[in-house]
């Protein structure tokens, strides 16, 4: 599904990606993890053709990210606010994806019907705009839109982060169940129990590089947690403070 | 405080995106202004003889004291259309400890540093020294000197009062236009209050009394007050303003649907102008543009001369396109990562752009059909510029809006968020007045304006008809910068 081949970011004399090879084959669930700065985001942004990247490039289907547009029929994603259009209202944004998808608006309601239980009545019919929501309502909004386009590819950047611990279920549900349908899902979180309660494989990120790529076992949340422990125990190195995140550090 | 304020907005101007664009737009209006400032001190030196030649039966200082409210009241105009807005993106300062009244302080006084505050000193004061001080002796040329200065304060604040007010509602601005129109009018075409006359009651009594001159101080620190505590209590505004109890209706646009994908892009835009402050005023303000024929066409001198009528047409249906389209695409910056990524194809979106600018255009050509009573050569003259603005404007805004990268925040509150509402928007608008006027001044030079017009129209209609083509080269010109654009999207 998507090969990433001698992917390289520099910002300002610091590599903040570097990542010779990878490969997520169709179906995969994978959960990225790393601290802040690692590179998750900015992987995920070169990956949805936002960023240019130094040097190497990704493949989606066997054909570049960067320069074509096939890869939007298929891929959904939601990273942050910046992706919503907050002077709309929820439905009316739904509307519009579901529009570019070629839905109808029966066919968005029926979906919407669907995730009342996620929304929890705080989203459609309040007469809000987006940007009156509260960021973890958002971020409901984000996913739904997400799952509206029916995606092949769903790429979400921290979904977890603030929404509340009933929808973090729900939403590893959703996850889950895409999965199953053969959805490929890649999914970055700082939360090690969902991200390896939802994912088959980890890929941990350190200072631009995938150092260590698992496939999810009983053992695998112990692991992680001695690598971000250690990471916590011992004095930081001195170029982790240089090696701040750029997209991260607003 | 205020120094550290000032290094920060230094550093906000030369480390902002568009250093380079805003580096010489100043520079050209620095030129601008100096070449204005002379001019105005040649004036103000040569004051007397000008006076003189004027009102030749009248006493010297008599005719000048009738002139000081004419002028304050034309400065007030222009002031209201040029000045900008001093600005500070207060909110990191809020709850740092530092006191409101250090900001709101800063906010306010840094307003006096204003050019339009040299002028009445320049023009006025020379003439004191030359005359008053000659004739009336040190005390009334003090008097004069301590009221034009009170009244040049009350000016300034009065106008960045109303200009901020403006700003969060448009009409406010239509409303105090159109007062200034009306004694403007009725001083001199209805000749009901004559502010000469007011003028002279005023300045002629200073000569007698001039404690007097306190009035205008006491007006202009009034004034500079009502500016405090405006700004005060809208620092607390700004948290408080996403909370509105008003039910958000979804709406639709069914003409729009006949357009698909475009159509629904059109329609988010209607909304995104409709829903927030700064583009809503910037419509307004296009509707503001439309009475600028006024100005020009009942006057018997400039009736005869169609590069007016080219300017004026071209301002009035292309308005919204020049105020709207300049600040493209950063209206949508908020959320221009997801377009990217979403299943939009961005020549659909350059369509959508067009279309959005067609129907903007079209209602302004429609609504100045009236300004056929000043001759059908004024309709066809409207015409060709609606064809010009649709078929070479349009082209050239969106070419700069891909060279265009500066986030504009429209969630956050409108009432700090001036940038692009003064002299340095209208020049740019200027400069896209230039080319039609260039092609059509040779033409009536030799006499022949008629071809000179089917010139200008024809490369409209031209534009128009090869649009995909420019469609195209947008989109391949676009594809060269999308990285750039988005960087500096997202660069809050």
């Amino acid at each position: 599904m998507i090969q990433v081949k001698e992917l390289k970011k520099v910002y300002s004399g610091v590599i903040v990606v570097n990542i010779p090879q990878l490969e997520i084959r169709k179906g995969e669930s994978v959960g990225l993890v790393g601290n802040n700065g690692a590179g998750k985001t900015t992987l995920f942004r070169m990956m949805l053709d936002l960023i240019r990247p130094e040097a190497g490039e990704v493949l989606s289907n066997n054909e570049p990210v960067a320069g074509h547009e096939h890869w939007k029929n298929y891929t959904a994603s939601y990273l942050d606010e910046g992706f919503l259009i907050d002077y709309l209202t929820p439905e009316e944004y739904f509307y519009f994806i579901g529009g570019l998808h070629q839905q109808t608006r029966a066919h968005v309601d029926d979906f919407l019907a669907g995730y009342g239980d996620f929304f929890n009545g705080e989203i459609l019919k309040r007469g809000k705009y987006i940007r009156d929501l509260s960021k973890g309502n958002q971020t409901k909004v984000g996913i739904a839109s997400c799952m509206l386009q029916n995606p092949e590819l769903l790429m979400l950047d921290e979904p977890f982060a603030n929404i509340d611990p009933t929808t973090q279920f729900r939403l590893k549900n959703i996850i889950k169940d895409a999965n199953r349908k053969g959805v490929t899902t890649l999914v970055s979180s700082h939360d090690l129990n969902h991200v390896t309660d939802v994912c088959d494989r980890i890929l941990l990120m350190e200072k631009g590089k995938i150092i260590k790529d698992i496939a999810t076992n009983s053992s695998t949340l112990a692991e992680l947690e001695a690598y971000f422990a250690i990471g916590n125990s011992i004095e930081p190195p001195a170029s982790a403070e240089l090696n701040i995140d750029p997209e991260e550090n607003h | 405080m205020i120094s550290t304020f000032l290094k920060h907005e230094l550093k906000a101007f030369w480390r902002s995106k568009n250093t380079g664009k805003n580096l010489a737009v100043r520079i050209v209006m620095a030129v601008l202004i100096l070449y204005l400032l002379l001019n105005v001190v040649v004036i103000g030196f040569f004051m007397d003889n000008v006076l003189k030649s004027v009102f030749p039966h009248d006493g010297l200082i008599l005719s000048f004291c009738g002139i000081i409210l004419i002028y304050f009241l034309g400065e007030l105009f222009s002031r209201l259309q040029l000045q900008e807005l001093p600005t500070l993106r207060v909110q990191p300062y809020l709850q740092l400890p530092i006191k409101r009244n250090t900001i709101v302080g800063y906010l306010a006084l840094t307003a006096l540093f204003s050019v339009f505050n040299l002028w009445p000193i320049v023009l006025f004061f020379p003439f004191i020294f030359k005359v008053v001080l000659h004739d009336a002796g040190l005390v009334t040329a003090l008097a004069f000197i301590v009221s034009i200065l009170g009244i040049t304060v009350l000016n300034n604040y009065l106008a960045l009062y109303i200009k901020r007010k403006a700003n969060l509602n448009g009409w406010i601005f239509l409303i105090v236009a159109a007062i200034m129109i009306l004694i403007g009018l009725s001083d001199f075409k209805w000749h009901i209050i004559s502010i000469r006359n007011i003028s002279y009651l005023f300045f002629g009594h200073l000569m007698s009394y001039p404690v007097l001159a306190l009035l205008p101080v006491l007006l202009g620190a009034g004034m500079y007050f009502l500016n405090f505590t405006y700004l005060k209590k809208n620092l607390y505004l700004e948290e408080l303003s996403t909370k509105k109890d008003k039910f958000k209706s979804s709406t639709e646009y069914p003409i729009l649907s006949y357009f698909g994908s475009t159509g629904d892009l059109v329609a988010n835009e209607i909304k995104l102008v409709l829903r927030n402050k700064r583009p809503r005023s910037a419509l307004v303000m296009s509707l503001f543009f439309l009475l600028y024929g006024l100005f020009f066409y009942p006057n018997p001198a400039l009736r005869s001369n169609e590069g007016f009528k080219i300017f004026v047409g071209m301002f009035m249906t292309g308005i919204f396109i020049i105020n709207y389209g300049q600040f493209m695409f950063s209206w949508q910056a908020s959320h221009f990562d997801g377009l990217m990524v979403s299943k939009v194809n961005f020549a659909d979106f350059l369509r959508g752009k067009y279309l959005l600018f067609t129907t903007a255009s079209t209602v302004a050509f429609l609504l100045t059909i009236p300004y056929v009573y000043f001759g059908w050569r004024v309709l066809l003259i409207h015409f060709i510029m609606y064809l010009w603005n649709l078929g070479f404007t349009v082209n050239v805004v969106l070419y700069f809006a891909n060279r265009n990268a500066k986030r504009i925040d429209l969630s956050k509150g409108a009432s700090f968020n001036w940038e692009g509402v003064g002299a340095t928007q209208l020049m740019l608008s200027f400069l896209l007045l230039l080319p039609p006027l260039i092609i059509y001044i040779p033409f009536k030079y030799f006499k022949y304006e008629d071809v000179g017009l089917a010139l200008i129209g024809a490369i409209g209609l031209t534009g128009i008809l090869t649009r995909s083509f420019w469609v195209k080269f947008l989109e391949a010109d676009f594809y060269k910068r999308k990285f750039t654009i988005l960087e500096g999207f997202r660069n809050k």
